[in-house]
Parts: structure tokens; C-alpha cells; sequence
């Protein structure tokens, strides 16, 4: 499945438990905050900011607007939880930035800033998200069970 | 790439392939990853590896 978004949408992929929020990065970088260190992530335009959360709604959908625009427009940094964290479970929204994110609901979410991986609701397993110029690529999943919206942000 | 929904049988923190930078006009240093790299500070893309 195509989607085709400019630098200022959102296209959101709504499924039967949880939404997935998909942004350009603009090209922007932005501060990965570890226990022990900060790393600065440098991206391509195209790039994508893939969020996640479990929950659907308009709520759930402003919920990752917001979070989205903290982290491309204002700056504000990514944190990193150590692997078993006792907020892992309290998120209500994580995310990845890059040219390719692998969703799976066999994750804790979270801990780790290394791989392409982004914890997601059962519907969304094993689905990728690839970067393409003016939008994305979606594979992986069947595109009658999820509902696609684009919004500005 | 980066996320903060990772996995328990994904490898350490220090396994990241990061590089330590530092700005040629500011002479901030910071450590990154990426393609472009660009110095956080003054916005500079005037940076090297050290």
C-alpha cells in the first residue's frame, strides 16, 4: 500500500486496536536521550517518524500529532528507558525515525534505541514502514483491516 | 534510525553505531548517528569526525 503525505501531514493507519501515526522527519535531527549518554540521530527528508500507540479515537489521534510535533518542531528529546523499566508499561505512545520501521506486538516498549523495531497492537505485526519520496510504503499487512487517514498536523 | 520501542532480545546500548563529531565553526562536540550529520548547536553542517 502507497501513501502519499506532504511534510506537513500525518497519515494515519487505523486498525481494530491500536493507530500508527506516519510524518516526514524533514530532515531534522533529533536527541536520543540514553541512561548514560546523548546521541544526536541525523535524517534524510524523506525519513519517517512512525508513532505508536494502543488505542483508537481522536484522542489517540491528537495524542500522536502531539507527540510528533514535541519531537520534529520543538526538539524535545527521545527518551530511552533501560529494559525493564516500571514506565515501559505507562506509555501511552513510542516512536521510531528512520527510512524503515518494523512494527511488532511481541516487544517491550520502550528500552532500546538500536534496531528499526517499534512496538505495535496485533493487527499491525510484522508490518514495515518504508520511506518513499511524498510518502510511504506499507507491506506486510492486508490493507482492508486498517483504515487510512491523512491529516495536517 | 532510531526507536524507543525496543526489544529484550535486542543488543546493548553500546553496540550503536555512533561517531564522535565536532563542529569546525563552534568547535561543540557531540556524538551521532546518520547520514548528514550537523552540529546540534550552531546548526553548522561544517563538522568532522574525531
Amino acid at each position: 500500500m502507497h501513501l502519499l503525505f506532504s511534510a506537513d501531514e500525518i497519515a494515519y493507519l487505523i486498525g481494530k486496536s491500536g493507530t500508527i501515526a506516519i510524518a516526514k522527519t524533514k530532515g531534522n535531527f533529533f536527541y536520543l536521550e540514553t541512561e548514560s549518554e546523548e546521541i544526536v540521530l541525523f535524517t534524510e527528508p524523506e525519513d519517517l517518524m512512525v508513532a505508536s500507540s494502543w488505542g483508537l479515537g481522536e484522542d489517540v489521534m491528537r495524542g500522536l500529532a502531539c507527540t510528533i510535533y514535541q519531537l520534529r518542531e520543538l526538539g524535545a528529546p527521545l527518551i530511552v528507558l533501560p529494559k525493564g523499566h516500571p514506565a515501559s508499561s505507562r506509555l501511552k505512545a513510542v516512536v521510531s525515525i528512520g527510512p524503515r520501521t518494523r512494527l511488532n506486538c511481541k516487544i517491550e516498549p520502550g528500552t532500546h534505541p538500536k534496531q528499526d523495531v517499534l512496538c505495535a497492537c496485533d493487527e499491525f505485526h510484522l508490518m514495515e514502514v518504508l520511506a518513499r519520496p511524498g510518502g510511504a510504503e506499507i507491506v506486510g499487512t492486508a490493507a482492508e483491516d486498517i483504515d487510512v487517514v491523512i491529516k495536517g498536523l | 534510525m532510531c526507536t524507543v520501542g525496543g526489544g529484550p532480545d535486542i543488543g546493548n546500548i553500546e553496540s550503536l553505531a555512533t561517531r564522535d563529531y565536532e563542529c569546525q565553526d563552534c568547535k561543540n562536540q557531540f556524538k551521532g548517528m546518520g547520514r548528514r550529520p550537523m552540529c546540534p548547536s550552531c546548526k553548522s553542517r561544517n563538522v568532522k569526525a574525531i
